[in-house]
C-alpha cells in the first residue's frame, strides 16, 4: 500500500465547526481533482455541538486506494492545521506526529510567540501562520453539511478559504488552481496563499 | 447515607456528596479534576479590583462556579482550570470590573490536554 498522508485540522465546536469541516472537504476535493485518493471526515470522538470545545477534522491522502477506512482518527498526522490559535495552548496538537511535520496556524500573532506555547516544537520542520480572520473576518455557522448531509451554504466562504490557500502554499499537497474551482471566496483563498508566513525549523 | 430505592436496591451516598431536593447546594464541594475545561477559552475575564464592589453577581451567573468570594481578603477569586471563557460574567458584571482578554496574552492558566477533553 502506498504511503497514506494524514492531515488533522483543529477547530472549535459550533462557532468554527463548519469552517473546520470546509477545510477538510476542500482539501480532499482538490486532491481528488489531481487524481489522488482522499478521505475527509469529522465529528468522531469529539463534541462539535458544544460551543468552543476543541474538535478534530481529518483528511487522508494517498496515490493509491486507502484501505484502512474504518479507522476514524489520524494517529500520526504529518500536517496539523489550527483554525483558532488558542488551541495550541490547551492541546498537544502535535501528539503522534513524527519528526519533520508541519503546523499551520490561523493567527495574526508572530510565529515565535506561537512557538512559546508548543513545548514539543522540535517535531516540526515547518511552522506557518496565516491571518485568516484578518483576511475574511467571516465564520459560517451551519450544521447542514455535518453527518454526511449536503452543505447548503456552499464551501469556503469564510476563514476556510485563506486557510486552504495557505495549506496549498506550505505543503504543496494540493494545487491553487483546483482550490479556485471549489471555494466560494476565491480572492480570500488567493490572499491566504500569498500572505502565509512560513518558518523552517531545525 | 444508605437508602432503599425500589427496583435499584440499596444506594449509599457519602455524606459530603448528598444534595437536597432540587439539587441546590450552597457551593461546589469539590472540583472534577478529570474534566478540566480551561482549553475551551479563547478569552478570559480579567478583574479590576478598584471597580469591583463584591456584589457577587459573577459568582451567581457563572455556569461553572468559577468565581469564589474569599471572605478573609474580601476579594473575588477566579478559577482558571474550569473557566470556559463564555463571557457571561463579563456581560452581567454591573460595574464594568470584568473585561475580556485574549488567552494567548498570558503564558499560563490553561491545562494542556492530549485530547479535546
Ligand atoms: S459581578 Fe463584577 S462587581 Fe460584582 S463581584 Fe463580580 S467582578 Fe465584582
Ligand atoms: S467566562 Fe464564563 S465560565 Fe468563565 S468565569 Fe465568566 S461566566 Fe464563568
Amino acid at each position: 500500500m502506498a504511503k497514506v498522508h494524514e492531515i488533522t485540522v483543529w477547530a472549535r465546536g459550533v462557532i468554527m465547526d463548519k469552517e473546520g469541516r470546509d477545510v477538510i472537504n476542500i482539501f480532499a476535493k482538490a486532491a481528488q481533482m489531481d487524481g489522488k485518493h482522499a478521505q475527509a471526515f469529522d465529528n468522531y470522538e469529539d463534541l462539535p455541538d458544544r460551543v468552543l470545545v476543541t474538535v478534530r477534522k481529518y483528511v487522508r491522502l494517498s496515490d493509491e486506494e486507502i484501505e484502512h477506512k474504518y479507522v476514524y482518527t489520524n494517529d500520526q498526522p504529518e500536517v496539523v492545521v489550527i483554525a483558532e490559535a488558542t488551541i495550541v495552548k490547551g492541546i498537544d496538537v502535535l501528539l503522534g506526529m513524527k519528526k519533520g511535520g508541519t503546523l499551520i496556524i490561523n493567527t495574526n500573532r508572530s510565529i515565535d510567540s506561537m512557538l512559546k506555547f508548543i513545548p514539543n516544537a522540535d517535531l516540526l520542520s515547518t511552522i506557518a501562520t496565516v491571518d485568516a480572520d484578518g483576511i475574511t473576518g467571516v465564520r459560517t455557522v451551519d450544521f447542514s453539511g455535518s453527518e454526511g448531509g449536503v452543505d447548503e451554504s456552499g464551501i469556503g466562504k469564510g476563514i476556510a478559504a485563506p486557510i486552504v490557500g495557505a495549506i496549498a502554499k506550505v505543503t504543496g499537497m494540493i494545487k491553487k488552481e483546483h482550490l479556485a474551482k471549489i471555494v466560494s471566496d476565491v480572492s480570500g483563498m488567493e490572499r491566504g496563499y500569498k500572505e502565509v508566513k512560513i518558518k523552517k525549523l531545525g | 447515607m444508605a437508602k432503599e430505592l425500589p427496583g435499584y436496591g440499596t444506594i449509599n451516598v457519602p455524606k459530603d456528596r448528598e444534595v437536597p431536593f432540587g439539587a441546590v447546594t450552597p457551593a461546589p464541594v469539590c472540583t472534577q479534576n478529570l474534566f478540566q475545561t480551561s482549553n475551551w477559552r479563547i478569552v478570559r475575564p480579567v478583574k479590576d479590583d478598584e471597580k469591583c464592589t463584591r456584589c457577587l453577581i459573577c459568582y451567581l451567573s457563572c455556569p461553572d462556579a468559577c468565581w469564589i468570594y474569599k471572605e478573609e481578603e474580601d476579594m473575588m477569586e477566579w478559577v482558571a482550570g474550569f473557566c470556559k471563557g463564555c463571557q457571561i460574567c463579563i456581560n452581567e458584571c454591573p460595574t464594568g470590573a470584568l473585561t475580556a482578554a485574549p488567552e494567548l496574552d498570558f503564558p499560563d492558566g490553561v491545562v494542556r490536554l492530549e485530547k479535546p477533553f
